[in-house]
């Protein structure tokens, strides 16, 4: 049943000049499927890590010591402002080795490529990340933070208890922003030899020569997986929505 | 002002000390290791080059996104649906797609030379490059453009429609220049993305800083080089996009009021 639908697909597509026949042939085709299977993991992933270390860094961001926040003002500036693929080769071919030299060989080094584009991609976004969280954190009225100091909630329990959950609602908006940019950064790990489904394409057009064929799905996947970002951030900001605040559902 | 206002504030102030600082330290390491120091010396230009690349190609994108970025803009807002239907979906797909994607596919899918008139113009791979950042860059300058087009009140085009002008008359001279300034802080945020996107031609083979940068430490083969060439990379682009950034942040603020 699937064959035969497949086999009517490559045929439909050949007819309108587009060649789709790698999908009969095996091995190409498993690269293909591992490539967005790996691209769906490493988003799935990434999300979560990068969402803990925005809290983390925007916690830290607006602490009241300096030898705390500016470090992690510093690391969202550098992040920010230099491109995330110097940032990957960086890490790779320097970092990695280092930590190579250390354990004494490449043999005992237990960190993978995949290692690295979780690390780099996921510190890269969790910088963004805190930046939105810190102006949410100030878009919290002076007064709600007064008031919870006045019933004698301690600094940590003002911003769990009452800063974190407003300013998580503040920044939503540009929280998810910052996810579909997530969603497009996991194609750097081309760079080193991740096969997501860049790189795993590179296999297959040079095999066969279908470029354009390749790109549409490609091309059609990131819109589908960055429309369903948009579209279950859009969920949660409404299910969080602050009665009286906005325009209201 | 809040305290985090002024805690924030501060640390802003605080960076370019801490970033002079690092050249210090490295200052200090260049001088400690003479022919570490020689080595750089003799690649800066060749490193140079490829930074000269990367301006090139990010400002060339900048002007062709940004020229078929507002006429896409205008366009995504035109009454009739078959003009407006076909303009949001090439948005929607190309604000969507991962920059590298886009460098792929036109490296790969157009021609390495173009017959005009009987002549072979060759069609070099940054031009490409170019053109893949280009059609990112259109679509977010759409985005901005309707955004900003329709952040401005009906009221002025009720006002301009009854001072008797047409429709494209009151967007030219009434609607735009005002478009203008709103549009201005995350256009200039978009250039500093599409400055560091630039980094991405390398790996289809453009020689810029990036590019050169690998190529140098693979034939200095010296670890401590290699972590220099990075650094050198790092600054380059910091000290490019950092003013960009700062200011965008800066021009927000005052246009916030």
């Amino acid at each position: 049943m699937g064959n035969s639908l497949l086999q009517a697909f490559i045929d439909w597509t050949g007819k309108i000049g587009l060649n789709y026949e790698f999908l009969a042939g095996g091995y190409e085709a498993q690269i293909w499927r591992g490539g967005f299977i790996t691209t769906l993991y490493l988003i799935v992933l990434l999300i979560p890590v990068s969402l803990a270390f925005g809290l983390l860094f925007a916690a830290m961001l607006t602490s009241s010591r300096k030898l705390v926040s500016a470090p992690v003002r510093a690391f969202i500036e550098i992040t920010r402002n230099t491109p995330t693929l110097v940032q990957l080769m960086f890490s790779f071919l320097v970092l990695n080795t280092l930590v190579s030299n250390v354990l004494g060989g490449a043999q005992n080094n237990p960190l993978s490529p995949f290692f690295w584009v979780v690390a780099v991609v996921g510190l890269h976004v969790a910088a963004l990340h805190a930046d939105a969280i810190r102006a949410g954190i100030e878009a919290v009225p002076e007064q709600t933070v007064e008031a919870a100091r006045a019933i004698g909630f301690t600094r940590l329990q003002i911003l769990r208890f009452v800063e974190a959950p407003l300013a998580i609602r503040a920044s939503l908006p540009a929280l998810v922003n910052n996810l579909i940019n997530l969603v497009k950064l996991t194609t750097v790990g081309n760079a080193i030899a991740v096969s997501e489904i860049t790189y795993a394409s590179i296999m297959v057009w040079t095999q066969r020569d279908n470029v354009v064929e390749l790109m549409i799905v490609i091309l059609l996947f990131f819109s589908a997986i960055n429309l369903a970002v948009a579209r279950i951030g859009h969920w949660v900001e409404k299910r969080l929505a602050v009665p009286g605040f906005g325009v209201g559902s | 002002m809040t305290n985090a206002k002024i805690l924030s504030a501060s640390a802003h102030n605080r960076l370019p000390w801490l970033f002079g600082a690092l050249i210090v330290i490295a200052a200090i390491w260049l001088l400690a290791d003479l022919s570490l120091l020689s080595t750089l010396i003799e690649w800066l230009p060749y490193l140079g080059s490829g930074f000269l690349m990367n301006i090139l190609i990010s400002l060339l994108a900048m002007t062709g996104g940004t020229l078929v970025g507002v006429i896409l803009g205008i366009l995504q807002l035109a009454p009739l649906k078959i003009v407006r239907y076909p303009v949001v979906f090439y948005v929607q797909v190309f604000r969507n797609a991962p920059h590298l994607v886009l460098i792929f596919a036109t490296t790969y899918i157009f021609p390495f030379e173009i017959v005009v008139a009987g002549h072979y113009l060759p069609f070099p791979d940054w031009l490409k490059a170019v053109i893949g950042l280009a059609i990112p860059a259109s679509a977010y300058v759409a985005e901005i453009t309707r955004g900003a087009i329709q952040s401005i009140a009906t009221t002025q085009w009720e006002a301009a429609k009854g001072l008797g002008f047409s429709r494209l008359q009151a967007l030219r001279w009434i609607i735009l220049p005002q478009c203008a300034r709103r549009s201005l802080p995350p256009w200039m945020n978009l250039f500093a993305s599409i400055t560091m996107g630039t980094a991405l031609a390398s790996l289809v083979g453009v020689h810029e800083l990036l590019h050169a940068a690998t190529d140098a430490s693979t034939a200095v083969r010296r670890l401590d080089f290699t972590v220099l060439a990075y650094i050198v990379v790092m600054t380059a682009f910091f000290v490019l996009c950092y003013p960009i950034s700062s200011l965008t942040r800066r021009l927000e603020r005052r246009l916030k009021v």
